[in-house]
């Protein structure tokens, strides 16, 4: 069996990678990319903590599965914005949606 | 109705004072018939009060009666009435000195403005001096004393329109007010010692021995502070000769019957109490003795009627505490008792010039009245002679009692000096009613208009008249049955031992040489309405005589404290408001907050990704911070 730690380590990486693209990427897309990384790395962390703690529970395994039906609601939700932003704008770069402010 | 309900006597004025304040403007007469028939009523309802006193005789003295009020966790309030002989005392003169006033007035404040709003208010006075004497408890004897002040006070503004009518009743509230706070504390510490406020249980407690010494003197003294604000004891006598602004009827209300005789009834009520105080009553014959002094000799200086009778009425009430002080409670309320009469009698008197002669009130313009109006100028020398102490007229028994009291309870000193206070009365009388009577008129336009007033004012003065020459007698045994105290009035009100009345034929003479010196000296000075003596003596001691023209600076000293003392304070305090709590505190922190959202908004860039990193700088932030403080 492969042991816990390494799938933790996995989950922080994909994570930090999500953490990385949100904050680096200029393209919207990009950026709503990383997110679903840094979700699926929680999946991760749920499905492997449910298998380790006690295999006949499936508890972690459904609550992953929310995950995921969050995650593509959201989805939905946010390529709605970027196009209405592309509409707008002409471009999906993040930094010219600068009106959120004073 | 008997003694038990004796507080009817309270009721009944005041819902008179609702329904005259309520409907009294829409009334024919505007009402002021239902305040004589409420007035009359009282006077009737207390000789059946008293009769059903006596009827149930000396073992059931003093009658209570009252009623569980409120209760707060383990304490019970009660409230009810007290009826004993210093009660009956009061109640006798209150009712006939109100009924005598309410008659009087339908004259005197004929045309007035605001006529039944003055009826009305003379009943809520009248009713809230009721219920102070016969009130069981401290708590309800404070209420009813502050409803007295209250009713004093509007009465006294009754003129608003005049600012020195104003001026006085505010004066006369806040003055007495600095006392009633000392009586509020006075009260408060001794509930905090014996636990209730009921005066007996009270008495019986501290008689007990259930407060110590010193805190008992220190209680009495804020005790006799509110007694010496309601009694215009120096230094609190200010309020009372400015209470002259109000209607004559009041002043003769507030002089003779409510108000003023408060604080020497409460004193009667609480004596067995400064009694164990010890050197309470010692300072109460102090205060007395320098008020009766101090007023005496200020009352010489006065040209105005009402302000000689003002302060010899402060001057008797320090008459009235000087006899309390030998811890003679009989000899206290019986010059409370004659002292209502002929000043009642007086003051309407000089109510009846005031009308007569189309309100002029300065002796200076009046004199020689004595033709023109015989019957005010008759009752007015009864009332003279009663309050200068001619044997045997009221103000002589009176007098004569406390003479004896001082002689035998304190020493030579508070005799001499009570003496020469005697001497002072008979003086500032005789100069009063000789330059206002006699002599030529000093205003020829104004004694040419002068009438006599009419019967609804006058009929009262003669009545009060009668008064002033019978009331003392209630001190023999014989008219004192007779008239419902039986015994005579030592054997009526007492405290320890009934002391039987004689007639002490030296201190007869005695207490008469002081009426003739007093009296001649004034006539030889003034005879025939003559100044040339009096301007003498003032030039002869230009300093003295400023000093009492001016009342012994004590208005003077009192609005120095108050320009420099209250508004310096006032004024720094007014500063502290505006510069520290207005602009600093309420001003200055709305402006920080704007200011720090002026500078603050430059964070809200409105970039996403700045958001993003500020969250992610947050969130590692927090978990860094946990981890530390885990550890």
């Amino acid at each position: 069996m492969v042991p816990l730690e390494n799938y933790l380590v996995l989950s922080g990486i994909i994570f930090s990678l999500g953490v990385y693209g949100v904050l680096a990427r200029r393209n919207a897309v990009l950026v709503l990319m990383s997110i679903e990384l840094m979700l699926n790395a929680v999946s991760l962390n749920f499905v492997a903590f449910a298998a380790y703690l006690d295999p006949d529970l499936i508890t972690g395994v459904i609550v992953a599965i929310f995950v995921i039906a969050v995650a593509a609601a959201e989805v939905g939700l946010a390529l709605a914005i970027v196009i209405r932003l592309f509409r707008n704008r002409s471009t999906a770069n993040v930094d010219e949606a600068a009106t959120l402010r004073w | 109705m008997g003694a038990e309900e004796a507080w009817i006597l309270a009721a009944v004025p005041a819902i008179t004072f609702l329904v005259l304040a309520a409907t009294g403007r829409y009334l024919p007469r505007q009402g002021d018939f239902i305040g004589i028939l409420a007035a009359g009523a009282i006077f009737v309802l207390f000789f059946v009060v008293l009769a059903d006193f006596l009827d149930l005789g000396e073992a059931a003295w003093p009658i209570v009666n009252n009623i569980a009020w409120t209760e707060i966790g383990e304490f019970e309030l009660r409230m009810g009435i007290l009826v004993d002989p210093i009660t009956i005392v009061m109640l006798a003169v209150i009712t006939t000195v109100a009924f005598m006033v309410n008659v009087f007035s339908v004259g005197y404040m004929k045309g007035e403005p605001r006529y039944w709003w003055y009826f009305a208010m003379l009943q809520l006075f009248v009713a809230s001096m009721l219920l102070l004497v016969v009130a069981d408890n401290l708590l309800l004897l404070y209420i009813s004393w502050e409803l007295v002040g209250l009713s004093s006070f509007v009465l006294i503004g009754h003129y608003w329109e005049r600012r020195s009518a104003v001026e006085a009743a505010k004066k006369a509230f806040i003055t007495t007010r600095v006392g009633d706070v000392g009586l509020l504390i006075g009260i408060i510490l001794l509930w905090e010692a014996t636990g209730t406020f009921n005066i007996l249980e009270i008495i019986e407690a501290v008689e007990a021995g259930a407060v110590g010494e010193v805190r008992l003197f220190v209680t009495m003294m804020f005790i006799f502070l509110g007694a010496m604000g309601k009694s215009a004891q120096v230094p609190f006598h200010v309020w009372l000769p400015d209470a002259m602004e109000g209607p004559t009827p009041v002043s003769a209300l507030i002089h003779a019957a409510t108000m003023v005789v408060a604080g020497v009834y409460l004193v009667a009520r609480l004596l067995p109490v400064f009694e164990v105080a010890e050197g309470a009553l010692l300072v109460v014959t102090f205060v007395g003795l320098i008020t009766a002094l101090f007023s005496g000799v200020v009352a010489f200086a006065q040209t105005d009627i009402k302000k000689v009778l003002a302060y010899s009425t402060i001057s008797q009430l320090g008459f009235m505490f000087v006899a309390l002080g030998t811890g003679l409670v009989g000899v206290g309320m019986f010059h409370l008792f004659t002292h209502a009469f002929f000043k009642a009698l007086l003051f309407l008197g000089a109510g009846s010039v005031i009308i007569g002669s189309h309100h002029h009130q300065e002796m200076g313009q009046l004199g020689g009245l004595w033709r023109k109006m015989p019957i005010t100028a008759m009752t007015f020398l009864i009332g003279s002679l009663a309050l200068a102490g001619l044997f045997p007229l009221a103000g002589f028994w009176s007098k004569d009692e406390i003479l004896h009291a001082v002689d035998s309870h304190r020493g030579a000193w508070a005799y001499v000096l009570i003496s020469v206070a005697a001497i002072m009365t008979a003086f500032y009388t005789t100069r009063l009613f000789i330059r206002t009577f006699l002599g030529q008129p000093q205003d020829a336009e104004i004694h040419s208009h002068t009438r006599e007033t009419g019967p609804i004012m006058t009929l009262p003065l003669v009545f009060l008249a009668i008064l002033s020459i019978i009331a003392g007698l209630v001190v023999f045994n014989g008219v004192g049955d007779a008239i419902g105290f039986p015994g005579g009035f030592p054997e009526f009100v007492f405290l320890h031992e009934p002391e039987r009345f004689h007639v002490d034929w030296g201190l007869v003479g005695f207490s008469s040489a002081l009426f003739v010196i007093g009296t001649f000296g004034a006539a030889w000075i003034y005879w025939r309405g003559r100044l040339d003596r009096a301007t003498a003596a003032a030039r002869w001691q230009p300093q003295l005589s400023e000093m009492v023209q001016r009342k012994f600076y004590f208005d003077d000293l009192y609005q120095f404290a108050i320009d420099r003392g209250v508004l310096g304070l006032s004024y720094l305090v007014s500063w502290f408001d505006r510069f520290a709590v207005n602009d600093t505190g309420v001003d200055g922190s709305a402006n920080m907050t704007r200011y720090a959202g002026f500078v603050l908004k430059h964070v809200q860039t409105g970039r996403v990704p700045n958001y993003a990193m500020a969250i992610a700088v947050g969130v590692v932030a927090l978990t860094l911070i946990t981890l530390a403080v885990r550890n």
